[in-house]
């Protein structure tokens, strides 16, 4: 007889849990306690002194880069964002420390989402050492002690699939479509405009501008603009008004992102060429914006 | 599915991982390994961590009216405090100070060894034996220096106008 062994090294993942998502109760109760994470205030005008807007941004793009190469769980990002808005709104924080928190936010998060979470030592060298992993433990501790322990926050991932599987969408379009949802919610996550915004109101509006970007509301009278959003807003009890208002929100951050990156791209291409931009840049840029709104379609 | 919608989907696919990448680089600036706001002054760091700890064991005091340092109740807070002997608490929470196993206590570290703020990192678990499971005395083990509160006093609650939630 042969014996195969099919044991390989990935990571085992539970499949989706019919009980939890095709029950309305679990949705119900998500909208209920999803208030009590929140970050207390807004906390650039009420607590922080030493840190500014652009650094949380600094410290959000760098943990969802290490997110992204570390290949964490979609959650870990936002969940991490979560803690270190409500830490910072309570504890004044200066900037030399701001990374070191948002290791230990990582940390946390990846411990409570992972079967295989990131260690304190990785994340160390994600800070090039500026950070011992002595003084992430350390600080561990005193992070939980300022979340209260409470570390099963709500996030948007928590809902795409309650708001997803509500709506008519062709089959063949789910991943697509959840992976947009998912890539605009990390986005909602580096800015600090949506930090006060309840986890649903992000998660709808994410999956509205996904929907409208992709252009699925071509094919369905009942996903058209107006629509969309009232059957939307009554999924998560949002207001229409309310909603489209992220929805706009999120189109705009996108297009800021993806006009930075652009610029970014320009910059680096021009530095690497070592002179005026050239015919072949032009062409490439010619090639590559264009596929730009196909790729996000907005 | 035909090839023809398979291909759609392969499509689909590479379109998502463009637009996720092209996001990414949007917000990203080179290696994701970076210090992003210069030196860290660790003697401050220890200063700030050591202050954090003992500010949160005074919020703890005050909240259980509880001094932990010395293992005194405090006066005047919404706790009374009341001794019990040790063995009317679960063996779990016995102290192995009355000899009940003394080849365990030999293998303690002793304390000043250890300093009690430093977390425990999973290390100092490695020795416990698997089977920990199986029997309270074993368990014990794991519980022993950790003496608790309810080994010498029974925690009750003394009626107060506005009744709080535990760890408000």
């Amino acid at each position: 007889m042969e014996l195969l062994c099919l044991e390989m090294d990935t990571i085992i993942r539970a499949r989706p849990d019919p009980n939890l998502l095709y029950d309305d109760r679990v949705l119900q109760s998500l909208l209920t306690i999803e208030e009590r994470f929140l970050p207390q205030c807004s906390y650039f005008k009420c607590v922080q002194k030493d840190i500014q807007p652009f650094m949380r941004r600094m410290v959000a793009t760098w943990m969802l880069e290490v997110c992204e190469e570390q290949k964490c769980e979609e959650e870990v990002f936002p969940l991490a964002m979560n803690y270190l808005d409500r830490f910072l709104a309570v504890v004044p924080t200066r900037k030399c420390n701001l990374q070191l928190l948002g290791a230990v936010c990582m940390f946390l998060a990846s411990k409570l989402k992972e079967t295989r979470p990131l260690t304190a030592e990785k994340l160390c060298i994600y800070t090039d050492n500026s950070i011992r992993p002595q003084e992430l433990l350390e600080w561990e501790l005193v992070v939980l002690g300022k979340l209260k322990w409470n570390l099963a926050a709500v996030t948007p991932n928590d809902f795409i699939e309650h708001i997803m599987r509500k709506l008519p969408l062709p089959e063949d379009k789910l991943d697509l479509i959840r992976k947009h949802v998912q890539t605009f919610i990390a986005l909602c996550a580096t800015d600090f405009n949506f930090a006060m915004y309840p986890p649903s109101m992000i998660a709808t509006g994410s999956v509205a501008a996904a929907i409208c970007g992709l252009q699925l509301n071509s094919t369905n009278r009942s996903l058209w603009g107006d629509n969309l959003t009232e059957l939307l807003a009554k999924i998560t009890n949002t207001e229409v008004d309310v909603l489209k208002a992220c929805q706009e929100q999120i189109e705009r951050v996108l297009m800021n992102n993806l006009r930075e990156g652009r610029r970014q791209q320009q910059k680096q291409q021009q530095q690497e060429q070592g002179g005026p931009r050239s015919k072949a840049l032009d062409d490439q840029d010619q090639s590559s914006t264009p596929t730009d709104v196909r790729d996000i379609n907005l | 599915m035909t090839a023809q919608s398979r291909r759609r989907v392969r499509q689909d696919k590479l379109q998502v991982m463009a637009a996720h990448r092209r996001i990414l680089r949007a917000l990203g600036n080179g290696p994701a390994r970076r210090n992003l706001f210069g030196p860290v002054d660790r003697e401050q760091l220890q200063t700030e961590y050591r202050d954090a700890l003992r500010k949160d064991l005074e919020d703890a005091s005050r909240r259980w009216s509880f001094d932990f340092v010395s293992e005194k109740p405090l006066e005047g807070g919404d706790f009374q405090w009341e001794g019990v002997s040790g063995v009317r608490v679960p063996v779990l929470y016995r102290s192995c100070q009355d000899g009940e196993h003394p080849m365990q206590r030999a293998k303690e570290p002793s304390s000043d060894t250890q300093k009690e703020e430093i977390p425990r990192t999973p290390e100092r678990f490695g020795s416990v034996p698997q089977d920990i499971e199986k029997t309270p005395e074993k368990r014990s083990e794991l519980k022993r220096k950790q003496t608790n509160i309810t080994d010498f006093y029974q925690a009750k609650k003394r009626l107060v106008a506005t009744p709080r939630k535990s760890g408000q």
